[in-house]
């Protein structure tokens, strides 16, 4: 008996009749979103786009799926949720670069089979926002069903989060969560401090290594420098090897952050939020941050009173690499829709669009040599529409990852009518608790 | 007026004590001698505390006090594999009887990094707190068990536990092995004390267990050439975690089990889940790391008072099937696992729960050792406790029938070769009235 | 689009109530025949005539709709415009009153006129709002305003259209939440079962203050709380009751029929058996944001996303609100998340405007393009459902209005920043 939480694995087998098959989507009208749009099919072989075109030769044994009046699109990508972990802020301390993502993913978390619904495919899982330099993130794909080990985007680059402005000087000003102290920072300058100070101990930290290596080297005795959980990260974002997403708002505090990572000769990968993004789209451009922001979130908080819905448009007009993210176990079930209001605001054409979260969040994510766009060699990662993706009239039909079928709306109205029977006849078993154990006159 | 009851009821052990006698046998019983198969007619001999002879043929001496086992089983001493039995409530209260229950805040001061040693007694040993009056230790000696391994229970590094025997007038005597495993627990209490999420309590873990690495790589060398080099700092938290290479990560739920198995895969030490409810779905990632399982034996239920308005999740139900056959699960994959109490808090009580198991599919034989001998292999003490071999402790729990049914009653506890009759049913009638 | 243009240079000088035809447009009236090619012609404020081609009189502005698509003005059937700003700023909110039964409170006169978000709403073609207070279990009573006007006097379409209910929730909780205390059924269940004694004693008190204000002795006193409470007792302010699940709605309808008191339910999650009830006794709703999470685990992954199609189905009749500001010029695309979940596309476009009328006791005056209602009208080039749509222009009360907000004006400001 499956139940709708293993439902991934019994779509698997549907999928692929014969192990290692070929799999085609035909009479679709796919958008590639990189290579513009035609009528045609997908042949999928091992996972991997491996044909695409108008008309193409079945080969025997292949699983065809017809796709005639739908709409195939790229995978979504999120690049900025907080699905599948059971826990996202390490709060204490204003620098957390010593905790992930990965730590506590959680496999069996509803809202990854919600996200493929919603024709998500992967997903940039990032720690909170509570603090200057938070905690490390995972790039995971939305494999239902899988263990992490499964769920984890092989090869991706690491990231971590940090976070300017209100949140991470909250409580530099306001004890809350039943704290009696106050937490240092309390201001946008504090901010720029804990985040210089951190990287002033991660080069002393660095410089530490290598001179202990320096010393065994010549074959001394030396004790080495005790390891630093917390400035490992910090030292592979000085030497390249980790991403930093940074949640962001006001156009000061981008500013800050872009000009103190050219300080310390580091890069910003992605500006998250970062609602005031096109007051300084200049400088995001020239500094080479991708911005990944909101379709149209304002005024919630002060920082967020300036944020226009035009921004995504204004920031790629200027050179940025925009992607559109979710923030939200709800709005990544319908990013493409986000997508659609950066042609409403702004006049971005369709495949721009579709641009903001597919290849964009692709190549923000440095994965775009495996996905983000329909194109031969790269992950099968699509998903079919019933009709075009960026009307709101649209659902999403099936999802595929990696040429598996993880989403068919057909076959989850079949599983609903199973969940519920097994819900039953277990309520039904546990209804009389058993007695609690030896509750007898002692 | 309980206080009284309790003084009472040790005076009556006391008078006993007084007639231990040096040689104790059973005659004629059933054994289940913790290593094979068992004998349906043999004798025990029990000399000095330790086991003499075990077996269908065993030579009873002619100076032993003699036990009639016809209609009676005899196991090695059942053992609690992670309990607070012995520590009276005062001290174990600030959280539930189940070690690593969800802790209260913790007074002091606010830490900020793993370098403050935040919710660390790592340096505590169960035995320093057990009581050797403390009524749980007759209450749990009456449902047949003769030994537990006692932890300390607040913090994410609690302490070490201690193999004791469940009975003794002090302490010390009742210790059979210290410090056997680090426990550990990724609760945290509060959002601003460092660590204030699950994800600090396992990145604090792994850098406690790399400084403490460190701590003892900096020792060895300073201790080879001390001069010219800085002197390493004492550190009593770092002390604590290198007493013993064993911790125990505590893993229920599939996910929570095959996440420890990855984390306790990087810790490089000796790994003991426990937990276990969730078995059989994580049965692989258990298999392939090793470890073996402490199965709690408090199995998920619907809660007394519960919202009749909201139904329980597919999972949450499933979890409340899975759990009593979960160690069933691990004796199929060949999974060492033993039992622990978890939250249940009367030992009369475990016997149901462990039925449950049996009703689930665990054969008895393979329910006695899991409270025996795998319960010793373990910790590593198998050398010592666990079955009825030659020369090892005489722990003994002797019963009218067959333990796991409930008409059966406990006919005595043989501890350190002494043996312990189950209260009088009145004065337990009358303690639970109090 | 030129015609857009020209009528936007002349809106300076325009007077308030002039005479607008609006001709060639498509004419989507929402009740009625469309109109592929026709005329409104717009006096006084109010529509004048709706005709395949109407003569324009004489002074009238002539807006040539070529191409374009007339609808009524949409209707957000619940939020806070007017009342509060920016959500984490305590100061610029007045939603949430102190005390638990407040019928007296009115929102019109809190709705402040220079709220941004009344222009950042109405740009995306929603010419009314309901705007609500939210506090304690009576919050007090909301008003259709319209998102237009120098004063909130001149904004209001109804200054008491409902009075807001939250009813009592059995508030269980794990305590899973930072440093939140777990709660167990059985004390939460004893706090619910005294929140609706409170409840039923308020309205008793209600109706012996009735009774002794229609006896009218000597020693009668006024109380505005227990005053503003007599229209609901009547059954001529209905009662807006917040109430999302099963339990809760059931236990709302009894509360309803008990006190024989019109209400209409807001945020309706997940009515399960109720929904049978709300059939039964024809009560509307005002639906909550279509996308959304379900709330249980097992729960079908689009069981919000269909929710406005079963309640469709069943016949009950349901208008859009956004229970909110920022997201408030979103909920045609509320409407249209359910149709693609099952709703009729005709019902979604009614739940928007002539539905939503109805519901607040207006229908005589908003909600469709019908000769004698008021003028609330957008031209858009195309489905206002679809987001990629452009409204052109916008009519409250038969005057155009800008579309210019504080977004479009930093828009326009940083779209001149030197590259």
């Amino acid at each position: 008996m499956k139940t709708l939480w293993q439902v991934g694995g019994v779509l698997a087998l549907a999928a692929c009749a014969l192990p290692g098959a070929d799999l085609v989507i035909q009479n679709a009208k796919i958008l590639t979103v990189t290579k513009g749009r035609l009528e045609g099919s997908i042949r999928i072989s091992n996972g991997k786009i491996a044909e695409v075109g108008e008309k193409l030769m079945i080969p025997g044994g292949a699983t065809v799926v017809d796709a005639a009046g739908k709409y195939v699109i790229p995978g979504i990508i999120d690049c900025h949720s907080h699905i599948a972990a059971d826990s996202i802020n390490e709060g204490s301390v204003s620098v957390s670069s010593m905790v992930g993502i990965e730590d506590v993913l959680n496999p069996e978390d509803i809202d990854i089979y919600r996200a493929l619904a919603g024709g998500v495919t992967t997903v940039n899982v990032l720690h909170g926002s509570a603090n200057a330099i938070g905690g490390k993130c995972s790039v995971i794909k939305t494999r239902w069903g899988k263990d992490v080990k499964g769920l984890l985007f092989e090869g991706a680059k690491p990231g971590i989060k940090f976070a300017l402005g209100e949140n991470p000087k909250r409580r530099g000003s306001t004890p809350s969560f039943g704290a009696t102290t106050l937490r240092y920072p309390a201001t946008r300058m504090g901010v720029e401090d804990v985040i210089r100070q951190a990287f002033t101990d991660a080069r002393r930290y660095q410089a530490d290594w290598k001179a202990f290596e320096a010393r065994t080297a010549k074959g001394e005795t030396a004790i080495p420098p005790r390891r630093d959980l917390k400035l490992d990260p910090l030292v592979e974002i000085l030497e390249d090897k980790r991403f930093i997403h940074a949640h962001c708002y006001r156009a000061d505090e981008i500013l800050m952050l872009l000009r103190l990572a050219d300080e310390f000769g580091f890069k910003i990968r992605t500006l998250q939020h970062v609602l005031e993004g096109y007051k300084v789209a200049n400088e995001i451009a020239k500094h080479g941050a991708g911005a990944s922001t909101f379709s149209d979130w304002w005024s919630y908080k002060v920082e967020a009173f300036d944020a226009i819905p035009y921004n995504a448009a204004l920031m790629h007009k200027r050179g940025v690499l925009v992607s559109l993210n979710s923030d939200s176990a709800e709005l990544m079930r319908h990013l493409n829709l986000e997508a659609a209001k950066v042609m409403k605001y702004g006049g971005l054409t369709e495949e721009e669009a579709l641009a903001m979260v597919t290849i964009n969040p692709a190549k923000q994510l440095a994965i775009d040599s495996r996905v983000g766009s329909i194109e031969v060699g790269k992950d099968a990662d699509l998903v079919i529409y019933d009709q075009h993706p960026l009307s709101n009239y649209s659902k999403v039909e099936k999802v595929f990852v990696d040429g598996v079928m993880y989403f068919s709306r057909e076959e989850d109205e079949k599983a609903r009518m199973k969940l519920e029977l097994r819900k039953k006849a277990l309520e039904e078993k546990q209804k009389k608790p058993a007695a609690a154990p030896g509750r007898r006159p002692a | 007026m309980w206080r009284t009851k309790v003084l009472a009821i040790l005076l009556t052990a006391g008078a006993l004590w007084a007639e231990v006698p040096k040689v104790l046998a059973v005659r004629g019983a059933k054994i289940y001698t913790g290593t094979g198969a068992v004998i349906e007619r043999g004798n025990v001999v029990v000399r000095d505390g330790l086991v003499e002879a075990a077996g269908a043929n065993a030579a009873i001496p002619p100076d032993a006090w003699i036990i009639e086992g016809v209609g009676l089983t005899v196991y090695p001493g059942f053992t609690n594999t992670m309990s607070t039995w012995g520590v009276p409530r005062s001290t174990s209260a600030q959280e539930p009887a189940t070690p690593r229950g969800r802790g209260a805040a913790p007074a002091g001061p606010v830490a900020r990094g793993p370098e403050d040693r935040p919710a660390n007694t790592a340096w505590i040993t169960g035995v320093e707190l057990v009581q050797s009056g403390d009524a749980s230790i007759a209450q749990a000696r009456d449902a047949g068990f003769t030994s537990a391994v006692v932890f300390p229970t607040s913090g994410i590094f609690a302490g070490h536990g201690s193999w004791i025997n469940l009975a003794g007038d002090k302490p010390g005597q009742m210790l059979v092995a210290s410090p056997l495993g680090q426990s550990l627990s990724v609760r945290t209490s509060g959002f601003t004390s460092f660590p204030g999420s699950l994800m600090g309590a396992f990145a604090y873990i792994r850098q406690v267990y790399l400084d403490a690495d460190h701590y003892q790589a900096a020792k060895e060398l300073y201790a080879k050439s001390p001069r010219g080099m800085k002197r390493v700092e004492y550190d009593r938290a770092l002390e604590g975690v290198l007493a013993s290479s064993r911790v125990m990560l505590p893993a229920a739920s599939r996910v929570e089990l095959e996440r420890m198995a990855r984390f306790g895969a990087e810790l490089k030490r000796n790994v003991v889940l426990y937990g276990g409810h969730d078995a059989a779905r994580a049965i692989e990632a258990i298999k392939a790391s090793g470890f073996s399982v402490l199965v709690s034996l408090q199995f998920p239920e619907k809660p007394k008072e519960a919202n009749p308005d909201v139904r329980d999740s597919v999972r949450t139900l499933e979890l409340r099937e899975a759990a009593p056959a979960a160690a069933a699960a691990l004796q199929k994959a060949g999974v060492k696992f033993a039992f622990y109490s978890g939250g249940i808090e009367k030992p009369s009580e475990l016997r149901a729960a462990l039925k449950k198991a049996i009703d689930a599919g665990l054969s008895r034989e393979d329910a006695v050792r899991a409270l025996t001998l795998s319960a010793a292999e373990i910790y590593g003490v198998a050398d010592r406790v666990g079955s009825l071999e030659p020369g090892k402790i005489a722990n003994l729990t002797v019963v009218d029938g067959d333990w796991f049914q409930e008409r059966s009653k406990v006919k005595a506890v043989i501890v350190d070769g002494v043996k312990y009759e189950p209260a009088p049913v009145e004065a337990k009638k009358e303690e639970a009235a109090k | 689009m030129r015609a857009i243009l020209l009528l936007l240079a002349s809106l300076a000088a325009a007077p308030a109530q002039e005479t607008i035809l609006i001709r060639n447009a498509y004419i989507h009236p929402v009740v009625g025949e469309e109109l592929p090619s026709g005329s409104v012609l717009i006096q006084g404020g109010k529509i004048a005539g709706v005709g395949v081609k109407l003569a324009a009189p004489k002074g009238a502005t002539v807006i040539d709709a070529k191409g374009l698509h007339l609808y009524p003005g949409l209707i957000n059937s619940a939020t806070n415009i007017g009342l509060s700003e920016i959500g984490a700023v305590r100061e610029t909110s007045d939603t949430n009153e102190l005390g638990d039964f407040n019928p007296q409170l009115r929102a019109l006169i809190a709705v402040n006129p220079e709220s941004e978000h009344i222009a950042v709403t109405r740009a995306n073609g929603i010419t009314s709002v309901v705007t609500l207070p939210q506090g304690g279990i009576i919050s007090g009573q909301g008003a259709m305003i319209h998102l237009d006007g120098w004063t909130w006097e001149e904004m209001s379409v109804k200054g008491d259209v409902v009075v807001r209910l939250n009813f009592p929730v059995i508030a269980a909780s794990s305590g899973e939440f930072f440093n939140s205390r777990a709660t167990a059924y059985g004390e939460a269940k004893k706090r619910y079962d005294e929140e609706l004694e409170k409840l039923r004693l308020f309205f008793e008190d209600a109706r012996r203050y009735e009774k002794a204000k229609s006896a009218g002795g000597a020693g009668f006193q006024t109380d505005p709380k227990l005053e503003a409470m007599l229209p609901v007792l009547a059954g001529r302010r209905p009662v807006l009751v917040v109430a999302r699940r099963e339990r809760t709605i059931l236990d709302a309808i009894a509360f309803a029929r008990r006190e024989r008191v019109k209400i209409i339910l807001a945020e309706v999650r997940e009515p399960g058996k109720a929904l049978a009830e709300i059939v039964k006794d024809k009560i509307p709703v005002i639906l909550g944001e279509t996308h959304t999470l379900p709330a249980e685990e097992d729960a079908a992954y689009d069981s919000q996303y269909t929710l406005p199609a079963e309640l469709h189905k069943a016949g009950v009749k349901f208008a859009f609100g956004s229970f909110d500001n920022q997201f408030a010029r979103n909920v045609p695309y509320q409407a249209a998340a359910a149709v693609a979940f099952g709703l009729p596309k005709e019902v979604a476009l009614k739940a928007l405007t002539v539905h939503a009328a109805e519901i607040w006791g207006l229908g005589g005056q908003l909600g469709s393009i019908q000769e004698g209602k008021v003028a609330d009208l957008i031209l858009t080039d195309g489905d206002p459902l679809e987001t990629k749509t452009q409204v052109r222009s916008l009519f409250i009360q038969g005057k155009q209005v800008s579309l210019d907000s504080k977004h479009t004006k930093l828009y326009e400001k940083y779209s001149r920043r030197p590259q």
